[in-house]
């Protein structure tokens, strides 16, 4: 089943690469500053919670800048995935209608729009890095798995939107929501040691939490998670993409139709 | 399956939900469920459509507006799923129901034409080197790098057709593209699918044009509220239908 799905994904690159790359070039096509809103954006965003955090709230993490950029980051690349992923099929309701080719690929290739976004604001924190006189320990070479296993996890869970979206337009505006609180249960802007232990834990089972935190620690502390929790993100991110996979799977057919 | 068949369509029947309230919000779909009547009908498409295309031939399909012939195509392509029968297909296939699907405004000609041509199956380096061919079939050598807003609609029909004819698939699915463009194009695009024919290609064509019909397909199909009411040689299914068409 998967075998069969890989072989006619990787017989399709072209087309997820160029609707990817396609979909990057329209984004800041009309605008005076061009692709330098990738780097602007979170940057904003940054300026704004990192004068917050360190004059009005003192945080007291270390390096607290980079840990916050480096949170954005990740964060933004999971938002803007499962959103350009949750509508992908409703965007592109013109082309599914007309040619037959893999309905994943739509969805596959709006994660990797945000996917390659990210590889934008990646350059800006290394900027920053430099800037900062940071100079990140030998277990950031496990970054990109990391970030692989997150763009996994972005296609798991876009699978899954995307066919509740053909059916219910307004989980749209719902995962809109949980994505904005998502931003305040999840190590990006504080640590969730924050949290008395019993909510901790809840949260926790949040795999995007443990990225986070993987992150964290091989890129600005120098020290691999643990076996555990590494274990954790990869199994997370197995069944979730499998249950979206699934999903999607069995309602394929039907898709189209419902566009 | 004979040999030389290259299309097979078994006992196909295809139904539609008609829905009276469209349930598209879970909100709706929450509200309905304590408000249970019946809030759609079923519509019939297709009822029990056999024939086979063999190799080489070019099927014309006809028929009066809502009698099925895209969502028959729609099947053999692939993009519908038939609710009972089977479709049988031998090679690849290409479905051109709509020229151009993929196109975007905001691109140049040239990535338009690229995109195109990867959604019709070609890798982009394979789409890449046939740019300027594309272009020059197309008459619009001089726009390539002009953004396709700013392009009249015969010249985007050109470029659609351009793009589609060098996918050179086994098996053409095509609604209704002839019907766009000028003499001159149509001659071009008649040409092409002569060409086709010769090069032993299989051809399913919808088509309102009765004389085109009769000039290029060797077997017609004429579909009547999802059945097929005549099928045989063109000028005879022809007169039927237009018999027919003209006491309604």
């Amino acid at each position: 089943m998967s075998d069969n799905l890989l072989k006619q994904i990787w017989e399709r690159r072209s087309l997820i690469i160029l609707f990817a790359l396609n979909d990057v070039k329209l984004r800041y096509k009309n605008s005076v500053l061009g692709f330098l809103w990738s780097f602007l954006e979170p940057l904003l965003m940054l300026a704004v919670l990192y004068i917050i955090f360190t004059n009005i709230i003192k945080s007291g993490i270390e390096n607290y800048p980079l840990y916050l950029l480096l949170g954005l980051i990740i964060w933004y690349m999971f938002q803007r995935a499962t959103s350009l992923g949750q509508s992908s099929l409703l965007e592109r309701a013109g082309i599914l209608q007309k040619v037959y080719f893999r309905r994943e690929i739509v969805v596959i290739s709006s994660c990797l729009t945000a996917f390659i976004m990210m590889g934008f604001e990646i350059i800006a924190l290394s900027v920053f890095m430099v800037a900062f006189h940071f100079v990140p320990s030998i277990t950031i070479m496990f970054l990109p798995l990391l970030l692989i296993d997150l763009f996994i996890l972005s296609v798991g869970i876009s699978l899954f939107l995307s066919v509740l979206t053909v059916y219910f337009r307004d989980v749209r505006f719902i995962w809109q929501v949980l994505l904005q609180v998502g931003i305040f249960v999840n190590p990006i802007i504080y640590q969730l040691n924050m949290f008395p232990d019993n909510i901790r834990s809840i949260l926790e089972l949040n795999p995007l939490v443990s990225i986070l935190n993987a992150a964290h620690d091989i890129v600005l502390y120098g020290t691999l998670p643990t076996f555990q929790s590494f274990l954790y993100i990869i199994a997370s991110t197995g069944i979730i993409f499998i249950i979206g996979y699934i999903v999607f799977r069995s309602k394929e057919k039907e898709i189209v139709e419902k566009l | 399956m004979e040999a030389d068949d290259s299309i097979i369509v078994n006992n196909v029947s295809k139904h539609f939900k008609i829905f009276h309230e469209r349930t598209d919000t879970v909100f709706e779909y929450l509200t309905s469920i304590f408000n249970r009547k019946k809030s759609f009908d079923m519509l019939d498409i297709l009822k029990n459509v056999s024939f086979s295309v063999k190799k080489g031939e070019m099927l014309g399909i006809i028929g009066l507006n809502g009698s099925g012939k895209t969502s028959l195509l729609k099947i053999i392509g692939k993009i519908y799923a038939p609710d009972q029968g089977s479709v049988i297909t031998k090679g690849k296939v290409t479905p051109f129901l709509e020229l151009g699907t993929g196109f975007n405004g905001e691109l140049t000609a040239r990535d338009n034409i690229i995109i195109y041509g990867v959604i019709l199956g070609f890798t982009k380096k394979e789409i890449t080197s046939k740019v300027h061919e594309i272009a020059k079939f197309a008459e619009v050598e001089r726009f390539l790098d002009t953004k396709l807003k700013n392009f009249s609609s015969g010249m985007n029909a050109r470029l659609a057709f351009a793009t589609a004819v060098e996918v050179d698939p086994d098996i053409m699915l095509v609604d209704e593209v002839l019907s766009v463009g000028d003499i001159s194009f149509r001659e071009k695009s008649f040409n092409a699918f002569m060409d086709f024919k010769k090069r032993g290609k299989t051809i399913v064509f919808v088509s309102h044009d009765v004389n085109q019909v009769m000039k290029l397909c060797d077997n017609v199909i004429w579909l009547h509220d999802g059945s097929i009411r005549a099928y045989g040689e063109p000028n005879e299914v022809v007169k039927q239908y237009t018999e027919f068409a003209s006491t309604k």
